[in-house]
């Protein structure tokens, strides 16, 4: 059931550039799935630690700094650079994570907050540094070269389209092998209740340490597309607290620590505010935040696991007669 | 509610949401304008205004008859929301051009959303008047549908140094040193960048180098510190909450500034500042805007928008209230030279402007054409200083109005 | 550095930290005893600002008087998002595992929409209230000037945080919020309504903010947009004085006034902010239950 449904979505989404011609609605779904793909690599740590980040915008502020400057000051193609960027991501995420996975719960949450919000400030209020024109609050222009595919800049949206399509495959790939892996059945372990977990001889700094580098890299490599494809990253934008709230609110409205879950959440939630925005923005401006902040307490309120549920119990019934074993995940 | 209801009844409304687009507009013989402006987030302020005068302008031209050049069309006016987000100015953009089919757009106020839309306006071959945005990055990548008939950055500066330069030639006495106190994101610290350049040149001294935290709430430190170095004069950069604490602080602090306090815009632009602060507090301060403030006292066609304009927001005529006004009559001469939609005509119309008289000209300046660049080097903006309460236009000289006498230099607190 | 000068950005940072310790003390006070991370606290400031403004502007009534407006409002407010929205997350605790991300995030979408229901209605301008003595000032010697309506801030926010402390430790009210705080099962069993301690409990942690903005209306400016980075500076108090802790909370303020003051003699006002955060940071991880906290 779930491959057919799978195999369809497949189908639609790779053809979708040939039935969507126009650039704006092109541009609407690179969008959408840009978050869905963020959400989704918050949630590998988010999701499965039942640890709430809220500074992953520092992350992908990491990976898209790093790519543009080696861009500018090396004429390295962000093909590389990007992996580089989430190297570096990567080992401040572990860096970071190490000491504050002692924390719990909210005190998590505040300690990412911090962190993102010390390397937002120290950016914005750099210049240079070490020769280097890091151009502070002002942010950094990608060179326009046109279309230039070895330098990832393309002309038109197709292209970033399916790169965006392939990134987020990838995600949730790594997201599903994850949960069926050992180390999915640690972080299971661990996010129910730590304290037994370790009792049990669960090393759980050195689980959560894992997702968190996964998470970072990913999330890195996100940054490094942003900048390629708007071609422009400043620290308010993409280090900034708004960031990584949207990106929190996908997941937990999604679903955490589902596969699908923060894919739906983006789903949802963006062409929302890309809506509001289109037809009444002009209008009654901060409507739309509005609307994410009902949404939010809804699906507090009523749907605290996510959006995901109720479609799972949807489909779950509908294949009752199958005898399907529930999906891993909670 | 039954989480299975609020589900479907969630995808019902996002369904819902795409008929409105088809259910809104009606065709009539019209230009349609796009515009991509900061109406909500931190800049909404600026963005309203400009929003403001630009309805205003476009008004009065359909009242008149639309554009004859286009057979009588009357202007429409597309707004678009950024949020004071680049991202989201370059989706607006983007929705705008493709969906609207609009033949240009104007925009964005702030300086990072105008250096995004702008490209996306160069990719889809539209040309683009910016308005209110003053990096100079802007008008220095080689773009040709890039207009701009305002101030880059680095003439702020420059003119504030010119107008000091200027007094101390009028009167024969003028500072030595100077002190810069600004905001510490793009737009301060680009500032205080220029500053330093043009000051090196003119032999300044800078004894003062600050920049402080937007949302800070008290300025007793910087205050100290300015008290403690004594510079002769003063240049900051302020927006307008800050701009309060502060200037309510050095007046409580009676702060002395031989040479005076020179702000660079943006708090001492907005009308709420001028409200929430006692009237002494501002006395003999120089204010640097794009816009020759008292212009609607002394140039009587500007008297009837000043009116409508306060009608709309409840203060008098802005900054930017003027630029959106003076953005659509600009358009107006470029849609009526060029005689077309077709985008490139329009492009080469831009490229060809030569105004030198007339409504679009609200802003004081004496003309308006553009470089190779898209740059209006005629662009100035014009400095006040503050008698009572009032902004009078002191520099440049061609812009004082006759009989006006600057302070020079300015009294201290106890001999006042 | 002049010592002199260093001794006057020390008192002007206390002056301001007295105020920030205030702010704070409603966020203290709801996390010690519900363990819910106000996420909205710093909207619920905005209203306690525009509350005596609106009154200032309309009627002019002295803002200093709108605290017998602003401070019950500001209650009822509180109290109601309490008990419609928050409430039921608690109730369904005892079902399943507690989600603590659930309400935090509940907050944060509360604060969403009172900042942009807000913006809606008063636009996005500052606005400020501009009374005759509030530009007056006493002087201490040639070149230390105290404005006298911060001064006053800071009196009464000593005074509110000794009476809230008194109120805890004598009153019946106050020794059923702490016992709550203490265990919550416990408190129970003694026969306390533990929903109503919470309603009261928030209600009187936004109360406090009622009060507070009354007294910070006559030198700060108000503008729908100022809530989050209030509520991020109150995290920061809070966490340095201690969670739960009162005296903690005005201590933890001072700590960052005076941070903040001295820091911006010696670096930008901007890199200065960077400490107050290494700060937090380092007190979270060396010294979790802060200056004064109890265990967490």
């Amino acid at each position: 059931m779930t491959l057919v449904a799978t195999s369809v979505a497949a189908v639609l989404f790779l053809a979708l550039p040939l039935a969507v011609t126009d650039e704006y609605y092109l541009h609407v779904f690179v969008g959408i799935l840009y978050f869905a793909y963020m959400a989704s690599a918050w949630n590998i740590v988010c999701g499965y630690t039942g640890q709430l980040s809220l500074g992953h915008s520092a992350l992908s502020g990491i990976g898209g700094y790093i790519s543009t400057l080696l861009l500018i000051n090396a004429g390295l193609t962000p093909w590389i650079g990007m992996f580089i960027g989430a190297v570096c991501a990567t080992g401040v995420g572990v860096l970071v994570g190490w000491p504050c996975f002692r924390l719990r719960g909210p005190y998590f949450a505040l300690t990412t907050i911090a962190f993102a919000e010390i390397l937002r400030i120290w950016t914005e209020n750099t210049e240079e540094i070490f020769g280097v024109e890091l151009r502070g609050a002002q942010g950094l222009s990608v060179p326009l070269k046109g279309h230039a595919p070895a330098l990832f800049q393309f002309d038109g949206k197709v292209p970033y389209y399916y790169i965006i399509i392939a990134m987020l495959v990838g995600v949730m790939a790594i997201t599903w092998w994850m949960e069926r892996s050992r180390m999915g059945f640690y972080l299971k372990a661990i996010r129910a209740d730590q304290d037994g977990a370790e009792a049990l001889g669960v090393n759980s700094t050195r689980y959560l340490l894992s997702a968190m580098a996964v998470s970072s890299f990913l999330t890195a490599l996100g940054g490094s597309y942003y900048a390629q494809y708007f071609r422009y990253i400043n620290p308010e934008r993409n280090m900034g607290l708004d960031l990584s709230i949207e990106l929190a609110l996908m997941g937990i409205v999604g679903g955490q620590g589902t596969v699908l879950g923060p894919v739906l959440g983006a789903f949802l939630l963006t062409p929302a505010g890309e809506i509001t925005r289109a037809t009444l923005g002009g209008k009654f401006p901060g409507l739309h935040l509005v609307i994410y902040g009902l949404v939010l307490i809804l699906a507090m309120l009523f749907l605290p696991k996510g959006l995901i549920q109720p479609i799972r119990r949807l489909l779950g019934r509908k294949s009752a007669a199958s005898r399907e074993s529930e999906p891993a995940a909670a | 509610m039954k989480p299975k209801t609020l589900f479907v009844s969630l995808i019902a409304i996002s369904l819902a949401l795409w008929t409105v687009p088809v259910l809104a507009g009606e065709k009539v013989a019209e230009v349609k304008l796009g515009s991509v402006l900061s109406l909500s987030g931190g800049a909404a302020n600026q963005g309203t205004q400009t929003k403001a005068g630009a309805i205003i302008a476009a008004d009065e031209i359909n009242a008149k008859g639309g554009i004859p050049a286009l057979g009588g069309a009357k202007i429409q006016l597309i707004f678009g929301d950024s949020q004071s987000k680049p991202d989201v100015g370059a989706s607006e953009t983007e929705r705008i051009i493709q969906r609207e089919n609009v033949p240009l757009m104007f925009g964005a106020y702030q300086s990072a959303v105008t250096t995004v839309t702008t490209e996306v306006a160069e990719r889809y071959k539209t040309p683009w008047l910016v308005t209110g945005s003053v990096a100079d990055i802007i008008t220095q990548r080689g773009f040709k549908y890039t207009f701009r008939p305002n101030n880059k950055a680095v003439y702020d500066a420059n003119e504030q140094l010119q107008a000091i330069k200027t007094l101390t030639q009028e009167t024969g006495k003028g500072p030595k040193s100077i002190g810069i106190l600004v905001e510490g994101t793009d737009w301060g610290k680009s500032h205080a960048a220029n500053l330093r350049k043009l000051a090196k040149d003119l032999n300044y001294e800078i004894v003062v180098d600050e920049a402080y935290s937007p949302g800070t709430v008290d300025f007793s430190a910087q205050i100290l510190k300015i008290k403690s170095r004594k510079p002769e004069a003063m240049v900051i950069a302020m927006y307008t909450p800050d701009h309060i604490v502060f200037t309510k602080q050095a007046y409580e602090g009676r702060l002395d500034v031989p040479f005076g306090i020179h702000s660079v815009g943006a708090g001492s632009e907005d009308p709420n500042f001028y409200k929430a602060v006692p009237v002494q507090a501002i006395e003999y301060m120089f204010v640097q805007e794009d816009f020759q403030i008292d212009i609607t006292e002394l140039v009587d066609w500007t008297k009837p928008v000043d009116k409508k304009f306060a009608e709309m927001l409840g203060y008098p005529l802005t900054s930017y209230g003027g630029q959106g006004y003076s953005a659509i009559y600009t358009i107006y001469d470029v849609l009526q030279r060029a005689g077309s939609l077709d985008k490139e005509k329009i492009r080469d119309a831009f490229a060809k402007t030569n105004i030198t008289s007339g409504p679009a000209l609200i802003m004081g300046w004496q003309k308006i054409a553009f470089d190779k660049d898209g740059q209006n080097v005629d662009a100035h903006g014009c400095i006040s200083q503050n008698f009572k309460g009032k902004r009078t236009t002191i520099w440049p000289v061609a812009n004082r109005p006759k009989g006006v006498k600057p302070v020079w230099p300015i009294p201290a607190w106890k001999d006042r | 550095m002049d010592p002199i000068f260093l001794g006057i950005s020390v008192v002007n940072g206390i002056v301001v930290g007295g105020l920030y310790g205030a702010i704070a003390i409603g966020l203290s006070l709801i996390f010690g005893v519900m363990r819910v991370i106000n996420f909205a606290h710093g909207s619920f400031l905005m209203v306690g600002l525009f509350i005596p403004y609106w009154l200032w502007q309309l009627f002019k009534i002295n803002p200093y008087v709108s605290v017998l407006v602003a401070a019950p409002a500001l209650f009822v407010l509180g109290y109601a998002i309490q008990a419609i929205l928050i409430a039921p997350l608690y109730k369904r605790e005892r079902a399943m595992v507690l989600e603590p991300i659930s309400a935090l995030m509940l907050t944060a979408g509360v604060g969403l929409i009172m900042d942009n229901v807000a913006f809606m209605i008063f636009g996005p301008d500052f606005r400020g209230v501009t009374l005759d003595f509030a530009s007056k000032a006493f002087w201490i010697g040639e070149t230390l000037n105290i404005n006298y309506t911060r001064f006053t801030a800071f009196l009464v926010s000593l005074a509110l945080t000794a009476l809230l402390s008194l109120f805890l430790v004598r009153t019946d009210l106050g020794r059923a919020i702490r016992s709550t705080a203490q265990n919550r099962d416990a408190a129970a069993l003694c026969g306390i309504n533990v929903m109503r301690i919470y309603n009261v409990t928030f209600g009187l942690g936004c109360a406090v903010l009622g009060v507070v903005g009354c007294l910070m209306i006559p030198f700060y400016p108000v503008s729908p947009s100022i809530g989050l980075a209030f509520g991020i500076r109150s995290f920061i108090t809070v966490v340095l004085g201690g969670i739960g802790s009162i005296p903690g909370c005005i201590l933890g303020g001072l700590v960052l006034g005076i941070v903040e003051s001295v820091a911006a003699q010696f670096v930008t006002a901007t890199s200065a902010s960077i400490f107050s955060f290494v700060i937090f940071i380092l007190v979270l991880f060396f010294r979790p239950t802060g200056l004064l906290g109890m265990k967490v």
